[in-house]
């Protein structure tokens, strides 16, 4: 019997159509997984469900009652809970306070809340500190806390979106186990994800989304898994290679170095040495422990890890934007440790931060701005900007990098994140003098198209003789991009493997922390 | 120092102290949720002048004080209107609202009551508690007081309770802190935060009519003086924790009080340093060089619901 | 961060364009609306509101001189909302203009009564104005300084620093051994002595009686300065960046400290010049309350414009002539003048409340 049914349902925003169509039955006690790229509407679907957007047009039924919901309030109450892709648990409150938020009460009752804890302990095995304030778990705890908080009130039906994408391998496995024995019980579990890898794992039945439609909705039991990918990609397979690959996470389909991909992995003289690098954050906490690392000319060096073991923190140091606590930096013999952004752009080094919109650009200015957003006096005569120059000088570079946009002129927000990411590109790759890029999830939120063009910026500017950092959480990424892959854990760099001996199993062990090379 | 003195400068400090404990504990909720109403001296001089008119045409201070605070409720309704449904910048809504406040209770004063009028309003009565008295020093200067001064630390307890011990108060404070959750854990952000500013329009709107009903017994133009701005500042100084809050809010009074104090005590400082020794105190606070302490992550910050 | 969608975006920035009027429709109803509220207003109160509205006439335009005081007021008020501009070019917000104001008005009448008297070549009102000028921009600049070092809200430092502004301009007219000026038979009032005559700003049209002085051709050069800097020059770009997002012109090699303190500075210089110019162009001695009133009313011209500077000189002229007729039809018709400031508070409020209609941004 269908639990949840929806006929028809179409979300638009603004003249985009974000959802068209869509009619699906999910059953009770199984695992439904939504597979599809970025921006296929899988998100809106799940907005939508849960309340946080009101569909255009179409029904929802729920349990055979009519179900549209006014707003996440009303949906809870129907026994519909959701695991956001952002967690969404108050950082400074306790783990008992986040859990009786909302629940209707005049006055608070802590004692019942961790009553209701114990029970779902030994039930699921989920365990953790009442007391804890959210800030101080890890990433892995925090969503223990929001899986604990969907089940609280005994739903009918349990909604993750992308839960696995912050989680390590080990954590991943028991998120999915822990979804099999909540559909056990009866309830049935909508699972949103653009990697294939998981869904073999789990799911009963698989929708796939492509631009807002429904392409199919298979079984997986016998499940064609390349078949599932050209509804995803909507073209050919094969074309996409390693790019593929490394987008949607086919566990074990990964050719380790894919043909036609024979970089030149000659590294010569280092551009960049990294020595005893520490960082302690405002509260003291170390998130750089001692880490080493050099960067070769003309090599790309791949830094993998879960997210949350001082990535972000080796990213922002390099740009000049937090300064290490102690622990050299040098580029190309010029030492740049806690130096200025200025300084370091001077050095010869172009960054691709993680967060392109905090970091990388101002979308509220136009595309030319951003691209000359740190040589804005170069454009400039007795103080007063020279416009003409700048566009024509930003269309060159929009025709080079292949950025899409119908004018220089138009702002950042328009485009599309792909595009953005290109422009991003663009401006770092032609500074001068340039000898090393960090790239830092350069392919976070993109479609199958763009993060090819990525890799074949990062390939090309390697090729150049550029020292390359690619800071990753996608490890089909750094295998198919890298020349060779060094692991961050706590901070510290725990092991390296070189081109050739590339092993999702022995990554996987040094990223949790299990193993040592 | 003569004790005499000394128990009128606190019996001062107090007075003065009072309509900022109402204001800022209010204040103090509100922002808890997220609104930073800057409106508040508006909301105040509204409800004094309210309070003084009420009072005057019927005589009874208690009809006066509630009249007071319907009209700072009132006030207070519209500018969550603006601050919440309508996602209007806070700072630059409660700069218009005073203004308002200021011309219409100005405009209002000199229509109704003339422009030099020195009618007495009636007023509360102070309660005089005998076992107060008693206490050496302070004793006469805490005895002397108005029922309405005794509320407002009624209303800290109070605010305390709700913050600690209420799923209402729980939700102002993750509505405050991180609203895309509240929203999730399904929480209306903006139910909340329409109670936090009307919470804290109910307690400016005391705070104003104790300063005409309760400690002048008249109205002037421009009354509050400011003491709007101070209860802002007093939150601040206080680190959103309302005992904090009550304690820079005395500090401020005592502060203002000392123009009273200082020239009758003969001392050669000026009184114009005196007047702004408050607000210095509370710019050295907000540049944070009293302690530590964390805004609402989401103070001033509009909520919209998204994905 | 969830990905924008191109066509989605494409469709917000188009909207945006079809908006692009309403950012002088806001202001010109919100206007209307208000002073429409004004003569019901006065209406209510029994007034006739012919008489009040000749009287309001007669004290904006009715001669040369109205129409001169009128102007010389829209000079001040154009600067303070010149300033209050070039700060949200940089999102920063200055609502201490009153401060502002006050400093600058104390220090150019300190000057002018020691020492600038006696310079020649016009140095005799130039050397107070850039004294005023300069303390302006010391209070505003602290404003900068704490927000770039401290992190502190500049609304509330600004404010702040307005309420300690005023008692230190109470202060300097109270204390002999500051500004006040000797107790005479005459008088005895708090107030500094008159400044000397060669510091008085020249006067545009001596001939006819009119008030207006060169303040006009300064603040003039001030609009025409300010419109180039925000609009055309490479700073209003590096103010800009920095106010949308401080992150990442950081990493694009903006020292932002720099320029959030500067344009505070710059904010508040503004404010200071047009103290100096009430003082050394109108009032020529300092009170305590000489400021009184303008710093709101910069403040609203500064949102009225939107960022414009033609729109601070329309907003400037507008809130000038209103002024002075709000004071005539205050003594001719006896209507108060706080009509006025319903008005203002209520055009504020009204253009804040609609900012939803002309920043509506589309996130999914």
């Amino acid at each position: 019997m269908a639990v949840l049914e929806l006929s028809g349902l179409t979300k638009r925003f603004g003249a985009f159509t974000a959802l068209d169509d869509i009619s699906l039955q999910i059953e009770r006690g199984e695992v439904h997984c939504l597979l599809g790229e970025n921006g296929a509407g899988k998100s809106t679907l799940c907005n939508l469900v849960f309340g946080v957007h009101r569909p255009d047009a179409g029904t929802m039924t729920l349990g055979g009652e009519p179900f549209h919901p006014r707003g996440p309030a009303e949906a809870l109450q129907r026994g519909v809970v959701m695991v956001h892709q952002h967690f969404s648990l108050v950082p400074n409150m306790s783990v008992a306070e986040n859990l009786m938020l909302g629940r209707a009460s005049a006055v608070l009752k802590p004692q019942d809340i961790i009553v209701r804890m114990e029970q779902l302990a030994a039930e699921y095995g989920l365990e953790i500190d009442p007391e804890a304030r959210i800030e101080d778990l890890s990433v892995g705890e925090r969503q223990r806390v929001e899986i604990i908080k969907c089940l609280l009130g005994d739903p009918q039906l349990l909604v993750l979106d992308e839960p696995t994408a912050v989680l390590q391998p080990d954590e991943i496995d028991a998120l999915l186990a822990i979804c099999r024995q909540v559909a056990l019980r009866g309830k049935s579990v909508i699972l949103v994800t653009h990697k294939l890898g998981e869904i073999s794992r789990v799911a009963d039945r698989t929708t796939v989304l492509r631009q807002g439609r429904i392409i199919e909705t298979v079984a997986m039991e016998g499940a064609d898994i390349r078949s599932l990918v050209r509804s995803m990609v909507g073209r050919d397979v094969q074309s996409a290679g390693s790019v593929l690959a490394a987008a949607v996470d086919i566990e074990g389909k990964t050719p380790v170095k894919p043909s036609g991909d024979a970089g030149p992995a000659s590294p010569g003289e280092a551009v960049l040495e990294i020595s005893d690098l520490v960082y302690r954050d405002p509260h003291g906490v170390p998130r750089l422990d001692g880490l080493s690392l050099t960067v070769g000319t003309g090599e790309i060096v791949g830094i993998a890890g879960v997210e949350g073991n001082g990535q972000t923190e080796l990213g922002l140091i390099l740009a000049g934007l937090a300064a290490p606590s102690a622990g050299a930096i040098v580029v190309g013999g010029t030492s740049v440790g806690g130096c200025s952004p200025q300084e370091i752009t001077d050095a010869g080094v172009g960054i691709v931060p993680e967060d392109r919109h905090a970091v990388a650009c101002i979308k509220e200015l136009s595309v030319a701005e951003n691209l000359f957003l740190g040589a804005i006096g170069k454009f400039s005569r007795f103080g007063l900007l020279d416009k003409s120059a700048r566009r024509k000088a930003a269309e060159a570079m929009m025709r080079d990098f292949d950025v899409r946009a119908s004018s220089p002129d138009v702002s950042m927000a328009s485009l599309s994140g792909g595009n953005q990411q290109k422009a991003v590109l663009a401006r770092e790759l032609s500074l001068d003098p340039l000898v090393f890029l960090l790239a830092a999830q350069p392919t976070r939120g993109l479609d199958v198209g763009a993060i090819e063009a990525v890799y074949n910026r990062i390939r090309a500017a390697r090729d150049d003789g550029l020292g390359v950092l690619l800071i990753s959480s996608e490890l089909e990424e750094l295998m198919a991009v890298s020349d060779r892959i060094a692991v961050i854990y706590r901070g510290k760099l725990v092991g390296e493997l070189a081109a050739g001996s590339f092993s999702r199993e022995a990554i996987g062990a040094m990223m949790s922390g299990h193993a040592h090379v | 120092m003569i004790d005499e003195q000394m128990a009128v400068f606190i019996g001062s400090g107090l007075r003065l102290a009072v309509p900022i404990i109402f204001a800022a504990t209010g204040e103090m909720l509100s922002e808890r949720a997220g609104v930073l109403n800057l409106s508040l001296d508006g909301m105040m001089l509204m409800s004094a002048f309210t309070a003084a008119l009420a009072s005057w045409a019927t005589g009874s201070p208690l009809i006066g004080v509630a009249a007071g605070v319907l009209v700072a409720t009132a006030l207070a309704a519209v500018q969550a209107v603006l601050s919440v449904t309508l996602r209007a910048n806070q700072l630059v809504v409660g700069i218009g609202f005073n203004i308002l406040a200021l011309g219409s209770t100005t405009f209002l004063y000199r229509e109704i009551f003339g422009p030099l009028s020195r009618d007495p309003i009636p007023g509360f009565a102070q309660l005089n508690l005998p076992w107060l008295a008693h206490i050496p020093v302070i004793g006469p200067a805490l005895a002397n007081q108005t029922g309405l001064a005794y509320v407002s630390i009624l209303m800290v307890v109070v605010t305390w309770l709700i913050l600690k011990y209420t799923s209402f108060g729980l939700a102002v404070r993750a509505v405050g802190e991180d609203p895309r959750a509240a929203d999730k854990a399904g929480i209306s952000v903006a139910k909340t935060r329409y109670l936090g500013v009307l919470y804290a329009g109910i307690l400016a709107g005391l705070g104003g009519a104790f300063m005409s009903v309760a400690d002048s017994n008249t109205f002037t133009e421009n009354m509050t003086k400011g003491a709007g701005y101070l209860a802002i500042t007093a939150v601040i100084f206080g680190g959103w924790n309302p005992w904090y809050t009550l304690a820079a809010c005395l500090l401020f009074g005592f502060a203002t009080a000392l123009q009273f104090l200082v020239p009758a005590l003969q001392l050669d400082v000026p009184v114009a340093l005196l007047l702004l020794l408050p607000y210095l105190l509370a710019l050295v606070a907000i540049a944070g060089f009293v302690g530590k302490s964390r805004q609402p992550s989401a103070l001033t910050i509009p909520f919209e619901r998204g994905g | 961060m969830v990905m924008k969608n191109p066509k989605l975006a494409r469709v917000a920035q188009g909207a945006r364009l079809e908006l692009v009027p309403l950012q002088v429709v806001v202001p010109v109803v919100s206007t209307i609306i208000a002073l429409g509220i004004g003569l019901v207003i006065i209406a209510a109160t029994g007034a006739s509101v012919v008489e009040a509205i000749e009287a309001f006439w007669d004290g904006m335009a009715g001669s040369d001189f109205n129409i001169g005081a009128s102007i010389n007021r829209a000079i001040s008020l154009a600067l303070v909302g010149l300033g209050f501009i070039f700060a949200s070019r940089a999102n920063l917000t200055n609502v201490g203009g009153e401060g502002q104001i006050a400093m600058g008005g104390m220090f150019a009448t300190a000057a002018a009564l020691h020492g600038a008297g006696g310079l020649p070549l016009g140095l005799a009102f130039i050397v107070p104005l850039a004294v005023g000028t300069l303390a302006g921009a010391v209070w505003g600049g602290l404003a900068g300084v704490l927000k770039a070092a401290r992190g502190t809200n500049e609304v509330i430092s600004t404010l702040l620093l307005s309420f300690i502004a005023l008692p230190l301009v109470y202060w300097s007219v109270e204390s002999f051994h500051l500004l006040r000026k000797p107790i005479s038979d005459v008088s005895s009032l708090p107030e500094s002595a008159e400044i000397p005559d060669s510091t008085k700003l020249p006067l545009l049209f001596p001939d006819n009686g009119s008030p207006l002085h060169i303040g006009l051709l300064i603040a003039a050069i001030a609009v025409v300065v300010v419109w180039l800097v925000l609009r055309h020059s490479s700073l209003g770009l590096r103010l800009r960046a920095v106010g949308l997002n401080a992150m990442a012109s950081r990493r694009a090699g903006m020292r932002t400290s720099f320029y959030v303190i500067l344009a505070m500075t710059v904010s508040g210089g503004l404010g200071g010049l047009g103290g100096a110019i009430m003082i050394l162009g109108q009032q020529f001695y300092l009170t305590s309350d000489f400021s009184s009133g303008y710093g709101f009313d910069g403040l609203v011209v500064g949102l009225l414009s939107r960022g414009s500077a033609v729109g601070v000189v329309i907003g400037a002229l507008l809130f000038g002539f209103l002024r002075s007729g709000s004071i005539n039809m205050e003594i001719s018709a006896q209507v108060p003048s706080a009509v006025v400031l319903i008005c203002q508070g209520l055009i504020v409020i009204i253009i804040a409340g609609s900012a939803i209609l002309t920043n509506r941004k589309v996130t999914r």
